[in-house]
Formats: structure tokens, sequence, C-alpha cells
């Protein structure tokens, strides 16, 4: 096939564009664009920026192969989806049972800002919450602030391939309004559960739910992890291997805030949330799946992106626990075989 | 199953647009709702067999590409002007003849999946039978796409050396992009030229299969480019040679 090369790969970008399952995704694009449910975040007034019709949906496979519909480019912040990635550098840094004794990995039916620590062990109940994110972001090492946060940005290249900022405005604003974080991480120094250097930690905390991703991003990153945590495309490594199952489960049982259940239910798919609308979903051994929709149900997940995510388990029985024959193949509308009524 | 079908010639003047007008409204006669799309925005020209009229056509398929309108704004019935009856349905989607506008896709280019969206979008809402893509000559992203998406792709092809050469080439990229089905038609075939044999002769050296012979034919010439010719001389033997090659999309 020599000479072939350049053809060849002409070819296979633009059988991406007409491939069965990339149609398919823009069916879902078609029917839920116009859903209007919902409502922007708006509790700082950078989030009530975003345009409610904004909408991208990003499906990576763990070969690397990539389909695309919407605003696939449009940057926003990665607000709680950061939480799950975080925690995974954490385990790197101390462990897992080092870092189990500092945070709890129990789901909560308590809002992701709710004041409460386990009573026995005085532990946050999970890395999702934000009392569980404060007491992970403490834990990431480095020397001093701007270290622990390149650390961070580092991490997150790994997962996307590509550089990240934080957006500024976002994360002052955060910062200036954050009592409830701050009350929250003075009642765990009080405790003993986290070090003395909060202001530090507050800060790299506002700081990593202000990197800005766009929903190509958060595709890549759930595929590093449904990869078992290479990234498909640059083939490096993200996260230690053996942290890769700790970070998924703590996505499937506490990742859509206090909808972690039903979605568990209904979805099953390990998948992690933001208030900035973003929602990623990993598919192990199979997918990864970033969609962004910035309008907001009231427990704070995507409306747009649940949707997306409940077809897609639904259509091509990709729920954790499904055993029923689905109504489409997964590996055949990847390949675009020729017997397919994709019209 | 709606059907897509790109019409398609390595090199210009083989007659595709004039063989795209005529094989979408055979198909459109026989009772079946039709869209065509003039994806060649470099030359536009298809909307004048259909008698329609730039003035007429306030958007285009360059608006869709532009994201100005959804790409059911540029679609126009044109049933009524080649004098279609019955229950078929013509629609056409024209590209802008406006030299700004050309410049101006040529300049920026345009995303090649909003093309594709665009198509599909397209057969949903006019609940259309068939998609006729009228290319523009050579190789091109849209003629990447357009072969990539169809089921059916017409080569269209005179009996000259430098049309064999190109449809070679065309063949070998229709390979590459997994076309599902394939079919070539020789069009301006001299008379003294025995067309069963120059079917065989053409079908031996690609392998693929010849629908229709189409002779150099002064009868269309003299139409020019107004009308589409076999609405309008049903029984003339092009017209019937037009009905056989529509007789194998709709079987194929």
């Amino acid at each position: 096939m020599s000479g072939f090369g350049d053809l060849q790969s002409l070819a296979s970008s633009i059988t991406a564009v007409t491939s069965p399952f990339r149609n398919y995704l823009n069916d879902l694009y078609e029917r839920y664009r116009s859903l209007d449910d919902g409502a922007v975040a708006d509790y700082i007034p950078e989030l009530a920026l975003a345009k409610p019709e904004w909408f991208g949906i990003c499906v990576i496979t763990a070969e690397g192969q990539v389909f695309e519909v919407g605003n696939c480019d449009q940057l926003f912040t990665i607000q709680s989806i950061s939480k799950a990635f975080v925690f995974g550098l954490a385990l790197e840094d101390y462990g897992r049972e080092s870092v189990n004794s500092k945070v709890n990995v129990e789901p909560t039916g308590e809002a992701f800002n709710a004041i409460v620590l386990d009573e026995a062990t005085n532990r946050p109940c999970n890395p999702m919450v934000n009392a569980g994110a404060i007491a992970t972001a403490d834990l990431i090492k480095g020397a001093n602030s701007t270290e622990r946060l390149k650390r961070l940005l580092a991490m997150f290249k790994r997962y996307t391939g590509r550089e990240h900022d934080i957006n500024v405005p976002v994360f002052l604003s955060e910062k200036a309004t954050g009592y409830r974080n701050r009350a929250m991480a003075y009642l765990m120094l009080n405790f003993g559960m986290v070090s003395d250097r909060i202001d530090e930690t507050l800060d790299l905390y506002f700081q990593q739910c202000s990197i800005l991703v766009n929903a190509k991003d958060l595709a890549m990153m759930a595929a590093t992890l449904a990869n078992g945590g290479v990234n498909p495309v640059t083939q490096e490594r993200a996260i230690d291997e053996r942290y890769v199952q700790d970070v998924i489960s703590v996505m499937l049982t506490c990742g859509m805030y206090d909808a972690s259940g039903e979605w568990c239910y209904r979805v099953g798919m390990p998948a992690k949330s933001g208030v900035g609308g973003g929602i990623t979903a990993v598919v192990p051994g199979q997918l990864g799946i970033g969609t962004f929709s910035p309008p907001l149900d009231a427990k704070g997940n995507s409306v747009r992106g649940i949707k997306v995510c409940e077809d897609l388990s639904r259509d091509f029985g990709l729920h954790l626990f499904n055993a029923a024959k689905p109504d489409r193949n997964l590996a055949e509308w990847l390949a675009g075989g020729d017997g397919l009524n994709d019209w | 199953m709606p059907k897509v079908v790109s019409i398609h010639s390595y090199r210009g003047g083989t007659g595709k647009s004039n063989f795209t007008a005529n094989l979408a409204s055979t198909i459109a006669a026989l009772g079946n709702r039709v869209g065509v799309v003039d994806t060649d925005v470099p030359s536009p020209g298809i909307h004048n067999l259909f008698c329609l009229e730039p003035e007429q056509t306030t958007t285009t398929l360059n608006n869709y590409l532009w994201g100005d309108n959804p790409i059911t704004d540029a679609a126009y019935d044109v049933s009524a002007n080649i004098g279609l009856t019955g229950e078929g349905c013509l629609y056409l989607v024209p590209s802008s003849v406006k030299a700004d506008d050309i410049a101006r896709i040529l300049k920026d280019g345009y995303d090649v999946k909003l093309m594709n969206d665009g198509f599909r979008a397209l057969v949903k809402s006019l609940q259309l039978d068939y998609l006729f893509i009228d290319t523009h000559p050579g190789l091109s992203k849209e003629t990447f796409l357009s072969i990539a998406i169809s089921h059916i792709l017409m080569l269209i092809v005179r009996p000259d050396k430098q049309d064999y050469q190109g449809t070679a080439v065309t063949i070998d990229v229709a390979r590459q992009l997994k076309v599902r089905k394939m079919l070539l038609a020789i069009n301006k075939a001299h008379s003294q030229l025995n067309p069963e044999a120059l079917k065989q002769k053409v079908e031996e050296t690609y392998h693929e299969t010849v629908a229709g012979v189409f002779p150099l034919s002064e009868d269309i010439v003299q139409l020019a480019s107004e009308g589409v010719f076999c609405v309008k001389y049903p029984e003339h033997p092009v017209s019937q040679e037009f009905r056989k090659v529509a007789q194998q999309i709709v079987e194929g």
C-alpha cells in the first residue's frame, strides 16, 4: 500500500465524518438541541455568561477514533469534573490507604456543598463533594503553590494531550465568594484532617475548578480512563494503572452529585459532571464521552448531557450491568458496515 | 430507506449536470420524492436546467454552509418548472452564482461535517426517497464526502483517453472510501461507435457495470441548458436509456 498513505489518511478523515456512529451522534444533537429545560449556573456572574444554546457531543474510542458534533471546541470551566482526576493524582502521591484515611468513598444524599463530616472518623464522605475535594487538593504534593498548580495542569495535559489555561475571573470570583468552602476547610483543619496551608489549598481548589476545557477534552479524559489510563491518541500514560479503578468507581457511585444513584441505575456509566455544563463519562475498555451544554437541572447536572448519555447507554447497551442484546451493535456502528440503516 | 446517489466525473464537460438533471427527473417521474444538491460551489450551473433563476434563489447552499440558514431554506420545489406531474416531486438546493459568494467559500472554505449533516437534514425534513449530489469535476473535499456517503456512485465517462485515465483515479479513490455501489455511464459516444462493444470494453477495463450508453445527441444540444430533456421528450431513445439507468438505481 506504499504511496497510498495520504489517500488513506484523507479517506479515513472523511469516513470519520460520514460514519454511521457520527451520524447517530448528529441525530442525538438534533433531537436535544431544542430541549430548553434547566438553567445556566449563576452563583457567580462569570458562569452566567455561558450561552444556553451551546451544545457539543464528543465520543472517543479506546483506540483513539474521534467523533464530534456541535460546539466541541467551545471552552468552559471544568468545575467539579476536576475532582475525579485530582483524586487520581492524590492516590499517586500517597497511595490508597493514606488517601482513604483522609477522605471516605461513601456516596451521600446530601448536597455537594453540605458541611458534613463523618461523625466517627471526621472524614468528608467522598472526594466528589466540595469538602472531600478540598481535602484531596490538600494532599497534592509540591514545594509551593505554583509547583502544586503546575503538577495539576501537567496531569490534565497528559489526559487531554494539550495545554490548559485557567479562567482567572472565574478563579477570582470563586475565591472571593467561597465562604462556605472556607468554612468547610477550617472545620476539617479543626479535626486535623487537612494541613494548615489552608489558603494555599483553597486557592489550588478554586484554580482546579477554573481550568478551561472543551467537550473534546472531556471525551479524551474519559477515553484515557477507558483505555486503562493511557491517552489513546498520544499514547502517554496519565495515571498509574493501579488507580484507574479507584477513580472510575468513585465516579460511578458519587460522580453525579446527589443524583448518582439514579444515574447509576438508569445510565450505568461512571461519570462526573460540573456546573460549567460538562459531563465526562467512561465506558471501560470501550469509550470516553464528553458532553457540554450549560443549562443544569435542579441537582446541578447538564440537562442535555444527561439525555445524550441515557440514549447512548440504551441504544448501544453501554450500561455497566447490561445483559440484554442492544438495538445497535457498537462495534458495527463504529466500523460502519454496509447493512446499517443510519438514514 | 432513502438512497443517496452521487454523480461525478473526473474532468469537466462530460455532461454531468445534464445527466444528473435527467436522471433525477426520470426517477421523480416514477413517483418518487427527489432532492438534488448542487455541491459544485466553484462553478454552479444545474439550476438553469430546472429553470430556476438566480433572482429567485435568495437562499443557497452557501448560506447553509456559512451557518446563516437551515439547509431546507435553500431547497426549492422545481417540480412545476420542469413540468413534472403526478406523485413525484423534485427539490433543488442550488449553489450561489454571485462572484462574491463563490470567492468567499473558496477563500474561507467550509466545514465538511456541515455538508454531511445538511444532506441528512434535507433527506429527513423533505422525506426524500432519493438524494442526488451533483459534484465539481475532479477530486476535492466535497467529492470525497459525496462518494463516502453515497449508496450509489455514478461516474460519467466520455469515450476518450483523458477520461479513461481520470476515471481510473476516481475508481481507486472510491474503492478506498469503500463505496457501496458504483455504476458507470458513457456519455457523448460518437455514432460510429458500437454502444454494446463500447460498454463491454469499459466494463472489462474497470470491472464495474456500465449502466447506460448515451450518444452525442444533437437533440439534447438543441435544447441547450434550458429544461429537462427526459420530461419534454419521454419517448426519445435518450429518455428511454435514462429510464434504463433509473431502473438500475431503483433496484440497486
